[in-house]
């Protein structure tokens, strides 16, 4: 088997060697036979001649020789090859054209595919990830995270890590203070894994004792390449975050990017060390901070599902925080692949935009398959005299077929480098203008072989039909017309399928781009139009909280100072954002259940944003850290907790507090807080200052100028009251209400860049095939037109045809959609999936494109001449 | 003299081929000269059949070839049996062997 490989693999590559070894060994034979032949006693004359007939034809033989040698199908393919490309070569249109349409199709594919298989397939490089398991997607607090360490058996051993990227923490090193990315985790968390340092060493249970008496911190690798210049002497190098000193004890494996694909952390250091790196922001053994993210390994012998029924069973007397809605959190999912952030957020969208790239692909391929028709049509007789003189079906099948796989490869290769830009770009989108996703989008061993099957399966796909059809015998007998009505047949089959996909690509577009337009005219509580937000880094810089809540009213005071500024205000978290704080509360004394959703705001927080006071007032410039405690309520927590009776004079007490309760001074209209596509929830705003510390805060500016130019006024409004204080992530509010649409955005961005590409595909199709429809029957219409039909009916007779094989595809194509609307029923937002109107548009859009696309063959057709026509052909 | 000369069977030279080089390493003309000796010029081996053969054998893997110095100082591909080669030679000459055996007791038999 091996032997026989390498000698067909040698007589190809080293083929010159090879013939002149044949040439050497028969001339050493013709030697010695002549030789033999001269002992006899003939003449040299007679000996060389007699020894070459003896011999036999010295090329007949090479031919049979290499027959031996089991290359013929390949010196035939690469023969194929060669012709192919100059036919290609010969057609630059028809060529570019193909190839264009190949790489688009199979760029998309492979770059969508290079985004799933990172986010969905790729299984951590660590020991037996298939045994791994996330609990709670919610995330736990503290407190939980380590009572459960000591009462869940499910696991070999579980590790805890910060649920959400800790924002750009400043270090100093070497004297220089740069930004880097921190990762909190608990000590088990290289030993569960199964990840050894690659250099040095990594944390052990140790870490997990003693808040802030572990100031050791490993590295990754590409920080210590970047960083460091992968020096052996990091080892032992120190750096200053806020006001302690941290050891680097080891770096992490090379392959090894962190238990949550996309977010690699510069920096790992231990859970125990929160408070030494966020300062007051740190949740540490703080209850009802929901913060930490947990992964467990199970034992040999126990299920996901074993695991979660323990964890619901745990929930009693030993659990202090959260009780009653705990249970529903104990989600148990697998984790092979890491945390599932990435996956829970683009498992969906991604999912649908596979299936419409591969949809824009199988299109480009019908339209191939059209287009190659047509040129086999020209090539009629060619392909008539290669059959006649004997090449068999196969041969000549194989023959177009190269050329087709020459279209795919090169289509292939130039579309991996689309690939590479494309993902690149959906990274930028996915990282929604905050930090970069650390997604690799270098076209990898994996994409490089999905995008050659796909180029292949595109080849057989777009290629062997046309070639079948091209090699049919009867096409070369007398009764032509009928095989060009084949021919004609199989183009019209194609059209009709262009049509349904091009419908079906239509119809998402516009559901996702309706629901994108549903989303953004919810009644949102708040006037987004002239609001602009920014950070600070107050948080990181170490300060306690008096003197953070010091700082933000001295910055609020200069920002409301400022030309134009309607309202200024600071909140613990602004409108339609993925945090939440929620906890329990007792109303006049009495526990109720839930948890509604809590805010920590500056005064003015509802002039800023324009929410509606329906009753009460607002926080204002008199409600301090030393007056009394006063709290805001909307609508829905009225309706909810209060049964719709007047909030104003209700206490409020936090359930973990024992300080005096908050009076409700006021009731505000409902303000969408997590989500757009969401029911506003209960809410209570607390003042700022009257409430524990945050681990977040954004302000909110109303401006009646515009905000151009507002990025140096708040720069040097910060500067004057802190030196060291910095603006981070200035934006609108509509800015920031975008964001959190990433998803509809995104489907209805990329739906309608596919759809429109779809309709510029489907119109090249419909062009091609009705302008060869008509030079098809140009003897037919000459003699409708020397009959005496018009202008006007040869054209309507066209577009009537069109119209037919548009509808007809239409029908197939919302079959389709209908059949694929459960697809998208999670999805889109107040439309249903099979919305008539959007199908309705989708039609007519479609018919019309096809029609217009029909129009210039079918004026071509009117402007037949009956004479020329009949002339001709 | 020519007419007494028979042409092989489909799928002997293989097995004659086997045979020689089974003696020891033989270039290509040695090879067909040694068949036509030892069949007392019976049996004639078409060169138009033996390289492609030659060949044919060297890609199953049953010979190898190496360039080597002649007897006359010249280079020659001398062919030499592998191991496979060798198991084949067994195997061919007993299932030639019972083939001959079966069709002579047919031919003596009637």
């Amino acid at each position: 088997m091996w032997s026989d490989l390498i000698h067909r693999v040698r007589a190809v590559l080293r083929r010159n060697k090879v013939e002149k070894e044949i040439e050497q060994e028969f001339q050493f034979h013709l030697q010695h036979q002549i030789e033999k032949h001269l002992k006899a006693g003939m003449t040299v004359q007679e000996a060389s001649e007699r020894a070459r007939v003896e011999f036999g034809g010295l090329d007949q033989v090479k031919e049979r020789y290499r027959d031996a040698l089991g290359t013929r199908w390949f010196e035939d393919f690469l023969r194929d090859c060669r012709h192919g490309l100059r036919l290609l070569l010969r057609t630059p249109l028809f060529t570019s054209v193909a190839i264009l349409s190949l790489a688009l199709g199979i760029g998309a594919n492979s770059a969508i595919f290079s985004l799933i298989d990172r986010v969905m397939f790729r299984t951590l490089p660590v020991k037996e990830p298939e045994r791994l398991v996330e609990v709670g997607t919610g995330g736990l607090s503290h407190p939980l995270f380590e009572e459960l360490k000591w009462n869940i058996t499910s696991f070999t051993g579980f590790f805890g890590r910060n649920i959400r990227p800790l924002g750009n923490p400043e270090i100093v090193i070497d004297g220089q203070m740069e930004p880097v990315t921190f990762e909190l985790v608990s000590g088990s968390y290289f030993s569960v894994l199964g990840v050894n340092a690659a250099l040095g060493q990594t944390f052990t249970e140790d870490a997990d004792r003693g808040r802030g008496g572990n100031p050791v911190a490993v590295i990754s690798y590409r920080y210590w390449q970047r960083r460091f210049t992968s020096d052996p002497a990091v080892i032992g190098r120190t750096f200053r975050r806020l006001n302690t000193v941290f050891t680097v004890i080891g770096v992490t494996p090379r392959e090894f990017y962190g238990a949550v694909a996309g977010q690699e952390p510069d920096i790992t250091v231990p859970l125990t060390m929160d408070a030494e790196v966020r300062g007051s922001q740190s949740c540490l053994g703080q209850f009802g901070c929901w913060w930490i993210a947990v992964m467990g390994r199970l034992k040999p012998d126990r299920t996901a599902e074993q695991a979660r029924l323990e964890l619901v069973a745990i929930r009693g007397p030993n659990i202090s925080d959260g009780k009653a809605w705990l249970s529903q959190m104990w989600a148990v999912e697998p984790a092979s692949n890491g945390f599932g952030t990435l996956q829970r957020r683009f498992r969906e969208p991604l999912t649908i935009l596979m299936g419409t790239v591969a949809l824009v692909l199988l299109l480009a391929c019908a339209n191939l398959a059209n287009l190659l028709l047509a040129r086999s049509a020209v090539r009629r007789r060619e392909i008539a005299v290669r059959l006649a003189i004997g090449a068999g079906r196969g041969r000549v099948i194989r023959q177009l077929l190269a050329e087709s796989l020459l279209l795919a490869l090169a289509g292939g290769t130039l579309g991996v480098v689309l690939a590479y830009g494309m993902a690149d770009r959906l990274v930028m989108m996915m990282s929604n203008g905050g930090r970069r996703l650390l997604l690799d989008t270098t076209p990898d061993a994996r994409v490089l072989l999905f995008a050659a099957a796909t180029s292949l399966a595109a080849c057989f796909l777009f290629g062997l039909a046309p070639a079948l059809q091209a090699t049919n015998r009867q096409s070369f007998l007398p009764a032509l017309a009928e095989i060009r009505a084949n021919r004609w047949r199989m183009g019209k089959g194609l059209i009709v399928v262009q049509m349904a996909i091009s419908l079906l690509l239509l119809i998402g577009a516009g559901l996702f781009g309706r629901t994108l337009f549903n989303v953004y005219s919810v009644d949102t509580g708040f006037d987004s139009r002239g609001v602009v937000l920014f950070s600070t880094n107050t948080a990181t810089l170490g300060y306690d909280n008096e003197r953070v809540q010091a700082i933000h009213g001295r910055i609020l005071s200069e920002l409301r100072a400022l030309p134009g500024i309607e309202a200024a205000t600071v909140s613990k978290y602004p409108p339609v954002i993925a945090g939440s704080w929620r906890q329990q509360l007792l109303i006049d004394g009495n526990p109720v259940k839930g948890a509604p959703n809590l805010n920590s705001v500056a005064a003015e927080f509802f002039k800023t944003y324009r929410t509606k006071i329906v009753s009460g007032r607002e926080f204002d410039e008199g409600d301090t850290g030393m007056s009394k405690r006063v709290a805001v309520v909307n609508e829905a927590f009225a309706h909810e907790y209060l049964q719709d009776r007047p909030p104003i004079g209700r206490r409020l007490s936090l359930t973990v507090e024992r300080n005096s309760p908050y009076e409700i001074v006021g009731m505000v209209k409902d303000v969408k807080a997590q989500s757009l596509r969401n029911q506003s929830p209960s809410a209570v705003y607390f003042l700022a200052a009257q409430v524990p510390p945050g681990d977040s805060h954004t302000f909110a500016l109303r401006t009646t100028v515009g905000t151009a130019g507002l990025a140096p006024a708040i720069n040097a409004a910060l500067t004057r009251v802190d030196g060291s204080l910095r603006m981070q992530d200035l934006r609108t509010l509509d800015e920031h209400i975008a964001r959190s649409l990433l998803q509809e955005r995104m489907l209805a961005t990329l739906g309608v860049v596919f759809a429109g590409l779809a309709l510029l595909i489907g119109a090249v199709g419909i062009y091609g095939v009705m302008a060869y429809q008509v030079a098809r029957r140009q003897r037919e219409i000459g003699i409708r037109m020397a009959l005496g039909a018009n202008a006007a009916s040869m054209v309507r007779m066209i577009l009537w045809e069109t119209a037919r094989l548009t509808l007809f595809g239409c029908a197939i194509g919302a079959a389709g959609g209908l059949a694929l609307s459960r697809i998208a029923e999670g999805i889109v937002f107040e439309i249903r999936p099979n919305d008539p109107v959007t199908f309705g548009a989708a039609i007519t859009v479609l018919l019309l494109i096809a029609l217009a696309a029909a129009y210039v063959p079918g004026r071509i057709a009117a402007h037949t001449k009956p004479i020329e026509a009949l002339r001709a052909d | 003299m020519d007419n007494e000369r028979l042409d092989l069977p489909q799928g002997t030279l293989d097995l004659l081929i086997l045979k020689i080089l089974g003696l020891e390493p033989q270039h290509g003309w040695a090879i067909s000269e040694r068949i036509q000796q030892i069949s007392s010029d019976v049996l004639q081996v078409q060169q138009g059949s033996l390289y492609p053969a030659l060949h044919r054998m060297e890609r199953r893997g049953l010979i190898k070839a190496v360039w080597a110095t002649s007897e006359n100082n010249r280079q020659a591909k001398y062919y030499q049996l592998t191991r496979q080669g060798r198991k084949q030679l067994e195997t061919a000459t007993a299932a030639w062997q019972r083939l001959a055996g079966a069709v002579g007791q047919v031919l003596d038999a009637v």
